[in-house]
């Protein structure tokens, strides 16, 4: 039994690296003070707010550790050491994370010295009715797989007519299972759908240089949520400082809120945050949209398991509004029908899935709907579109769906992302987006249908603007990077299954 | 003009696991042998200071001084602290002051009761935001080795000198144990031994440089001067006593490879002694782990700092028993230290004072020093978590 009020203390600091500066000495803390110790009360009232999330720190000593307290325990052998920031003006404890430690290969003299950067994980195991404990005091390398990427608020330049994506990032994990010809991404140990959506939210604002603050809606869609009640969206708001931050109570000025329907919980809510950003009374400049998924699959010996082939993990954000747009929202359609090929009840650990009529009374049947109803709509033909995303749950289906739908490999291959991450679910289509808008040219028309078993779909069109070409520099961790990175790590199906339970 | 503490009796268990005792009896042990060592009966006593950290967790026992009150049969004003040197900080002020006239101090701790927990228990004591990073009790020991490795440029061979240093620490305290029938590990330890667990563990310290958990009570009797002359008692005085805090997170300290609550206790505690650092011949520290001992020699300024481990490498090739400081001989840990005596938190401070005592009265039997000096002085340092307080006594003989 963990203390709630505890661990809303520890995780309101821990999972944001909050701190404060003396404006008189320039004393810095981790942790908020509010007076200095050198200066006293004289500095009472001259505290400024300040946090260590976005910045890029130093491994200043380590050691490793091979038995750990017992929360820590399912981490197996880990780097504990030293951080420090700003040229030493903090330190803080911190743990390495997204390593797996061979403690007979391991050279510490290696490690010390080197940049690293904070990232948002799970703290440590707790039972099952329990909070799950937060931090971002676990760090990882600058120089390997995740990038250390300063934070810059952009004031907007242009204002567009019809609001549209400013913004987004998309969060794969490092670790990989690869079989066959696919590629999956497995989260570490202490990775969840929270972990991820927080991370990609983080990109997403790194990529707009949109100012935090001005984030009035978040919607959250995931199917892999830790908690059935609790939302993903109250700790990527507060993590992320999303909205006018209320210093005095903790508060966000921001709008939360998760959704769920399978696959396109979060492909669902573009058209709401679209709405939102074009309604002027409702005067939310910005609307963030997460799809985020630690892909469940019951073992692949179990019922439900045929889905272990294909699960991936990893999250995928997306910044609306109408200023500084990189790709307008033309239109959308979206059907729904009551098709129950895929479930997982309340209580259940793994989802149930329907076998042979999850294709074409369920995937196919929407997802050829809705591309032609939208198509129809705007009058549009395959050859209008110079690039088509499809849900993709295996390789199969969303070629097989292009195919219907009158597209040819140059449209659809770019988009095709589940060789290389697995099905992100909630983040399958929008990873496959995100993965057109790296490499699309000023305006380049983009056919996004969703899927989400139960069942659905959602189509929008897209088209792009020259300012893509603006901020395409702002984000080094693009899916490209994700996919080639020298620093992936591949695991084998034991370890993967270990890391996909968690801590 | 304030009165002087003197100890008049002193008493302890023996450390180590005893699952067949609960903590009231192992207070009962210990407490009974210092009534008993100091001639005097418990309706002698005004009052009583104890020291636990953990009893609250590992036994769920309650208020302490109730049971304390029920053991004795007393109704006298009892205070509970956590340290056992910060129990007889308290009864020294109480006995300076002149407000009491006898007391009682006594620490317990039942630590293997709840040794699936402890380490987590420790940690957090410890520091809570290094346990959320991952942090264990060892850690910032290893961690603070590593600084000063660093810190003062220790070559290839002078790193080979600091480790045999670190592992002869270790071998001399068990060494001392075994002369020491109260003690936990009563066994031989080699240096082969240490370095070989180091290398099991993949690091600088391995299983043999880091002291146990234990269970275990220690307990004294605690008078002034002139009652102790009173009495008929010559006992230990305390002459000088002083504690320092830092920072609980160790990362967030400016120096991290010495202990600044050590070295202002210290030399604070000289200063009211009146007396200089080569009076001293006996010290007890607080070796919670080999370089612990060694560092903490340095903190109370017996040795340069980056220099802590050359006079113990010197003992380690003469494999003399003692080590030398400023032309005579410093006799580190005769009881065998945290290390191999035992570790019950709130009773090892007791531990300490046990030692001192023993020694300077010539009671200490297979282990006692043979001092060069008629006039000696003898030190204990005590640690509450990692150097987050630090607590220096110094004792001579009446």
């Amino acid at each position: 039994m963990s203390s709630e009020p505890i661990e809303r203390r520890v995780s309101y600091i821990g999972d944001r690296l909050r701190g404060s500066r003396c404006r008189i000495c320039g004393r810095e803390y981790f942790r908020i003070r509010d007076y200095c110790g050198r200066c006293g009360r004289s500095s009472i009232g001259k505290m400024e707010a300040i946090d260590f999330f976005y910045e890029e720190g130093v491994l200043e000593a380590c050691t490793l550790i091979t038995e750990p307290t017992n929360k820590f325990k399912k981490l197996g052998a880990y780097v504990y050491g030293i951080v420090s920031f700003h040229n030493g003006k903090v330190r803080v404890p911190g743990r390495l994370t997204d390593k797996i430690v061979d403690p007979k290969n391991l050279d510490l003299d290696e490690l010390e010295g080197r940049k690293v950067v904070p990232r948002f994980r799970k703290r440590h195991a707790v039972s099952k009715s329990d909070i799950v404990p937060t931090i971002s005091l676990t760090f990882t390398f600058s120089d390997e797989y995740y990038p250390y990427q300063e934070y810059k608020i952009e004031p907007p330049k242009k204002e567009y007519e019809s609001p549209g994506i400013v913004g987004y990032g998309v969060y794969v994990s490092k670790f990989r299972i690869r079989e066959g010809s696919l590629e999956r991404s497995v989260p570490f140990i202490d990775e969840d759908a929270v972990t991820a959506a927080v991370e990609a939210g983080k990109l997403a604002l790194i990529h707009s240089g949109v100012d935090n603050s001005k984030i009035g809606k978040l919607y959250v869609g995931s199917e892999s949520n830790p908690y059935a009640v609790k939302p993903i969206a109250s700790k990527v708001a507060q993590v992320l400082k999303l909205g006018e931050e209320e210093v005095d109570t903790g508060v966000q000025g921001v709008d939360a809120i998760d959704t769920e329907f399978a696959c396109k919980a979060a492909t669902s809510m573009f058209k709401d945050a679209t709405a939102l950003a074009y309604y002027p009374d409702a005067q939310t400049s910005y609307v963030m949209v997460i799809g985020a998924d630690n892909s469940q699959a019951a073992p692949r010996d179990e019922p439900g398991g045929e889905l272990d082939f294909f699960v991936g993990y990893g999250g995928c954000a997306f910044i609306f509004g109408k200023e500084d747009v990189i790709a307008e929202v033309e239109g959308w359609y979206s059907c729904t029908s009551d098709t129950p090929d895929f479930w997982r009840r309340a209580s259940e650990p793994y989802p149930s899935h329907g076998g042979r009529f999850t294709g074409e009374p369920g995937y196919f049947k929407h997802i050829i709907k809705a591309g032609r109803k939208l198509m129809e709509k705007m009058g549009l033909k395959p050859s209008d579109i110079d690039y088509f995303v499809a849900h993709q749950p295996n390789v199969k289906y969303p070629i097989k769906a292009a195919k219907i739908l009158g597209f040819k490999e140059e449209q659809y291959l770019p988009g095709l992302q589940v060789a290389n991450f697995g099905n992100t679910y909630s983040g399958s289509s929008p990873v496959g987006l995100a993965s057109v808008l790296d490499i699309a040219k000023p305006y380049q028309r983009i056919l996004l249908v969703s899927y989400g078993s139960g069942a659905g779909s959602d189509a929008y069109s897209f088209i792009t603007t020259p300012q893509i070409l603006d901020k395409r520099g702002r984000q080094k961790f693009t899916v490209r990077r994700q996919i080639e990175s020298e620093f992936k790590e591949f695991v084998d199906y034991n370890t993967y299954r270990k890391f996909k339970e968690g801590l | 003009m304030s009165k002087v503490p003197v100890v008049i009796g002193v008493g302890r268990t023996a450390f180590g696991e005893h699952y067949e005792l609960d903590p009231e009896r192992l207070m009962e042990e210990a407490g009974l042998e210092a009534l008993d060592s100091a001639g005097i009966t418990r309706r002698d006593l005004d009052a009583c200071y104890f020291s636990d950290y953990f009893l609250q967790l590992t036994n769920k026992i309650g208020i302490e001084e109730g049971f304390l009150s029920e053991l004795l049969e007393l109704h006298v004003p009892m205070e509970k602290s956590r340290s056992f040197s910060a129990a007889l900080s308290n009864a020294c002020f109480a006995i300076m002051s002149g407000r009491y006239r006898v007391v009682l101090v006594g620490g317990v701790e039942k630590m293997c009761d709840r040794w699936y927990k402890i380490r987590d228990d420790l940690m957090l004591l410890e520091d809570p935001w290094s346990y959320y990073a991952g942090g264990t009790p060892e850690s910032n020991h290893e961690l603070m080795l590593r600084e000063y490795i660093k810190k003062y440029g220790l070559d290839e061979r002078s790193l080979e000198k600091m480790s045999m240093a670190l592992a002869y620490i270790a071998v001399k305290n068990h060494r001392n144990a075994l002369k020491n029938k109260l003690a936990q590990f009563k066994v031989p330890l080699s240096e082969k031994k240490v370095l070989e667990s180091r290398k099991a563990a993949g690091r600088l310290m391995g299983r043999y440089d880091f002291a146990p958990i234990s269970d275990g009570a220690t307990a004294l009797i605690l008078t002034d001067l002139e009652k102790a002359k009173e009495l008929g008692l010559e006992g230990v005085a305390i002459y000088g006593f002083y504690s320092a805090t830092d920072y609980i997170t160790f990362p967030s300290r400016e120096d991290r490879t010495s202990f600044v609550s050590c070295r202002i206790a210290i030399e604070k505690a000289l200063k009211i002694a009146g007396i200089r650092r080569r009076d001293i011949r006996l010290v007890e520290t607080y070796d919670q782990s080999t370089f612990l001992e060694m560092v903490t020699l340095e903190d109370l300024g017996f040795y340069g700092r980056g220099e802590g481990w050359k006079p113990i490498y010197e003992s380690y090739e003469s494999q003399s028993p003692h080590y030398e400081f400023e032309g005579g001989m410093l006799y580190v840990n005769t009881n065998g230290g945290l290390k191999a005596d035992g570790n019950p938190l709130g009773a090892t401070g007791g531990a300490q004072v046990y030692e001192v005592f023993k020694q300077l009265k010539g009671e200490a039997d297979e282990r006692q020093v043979k001092f060069d000096e008629d006039e000696v002085y003898g030190c204990s340092l005590e640690f509450e978590g990692f150097g987050t307080k630090a607590y220096v006594y110094i004792f001579g003989r009446v």
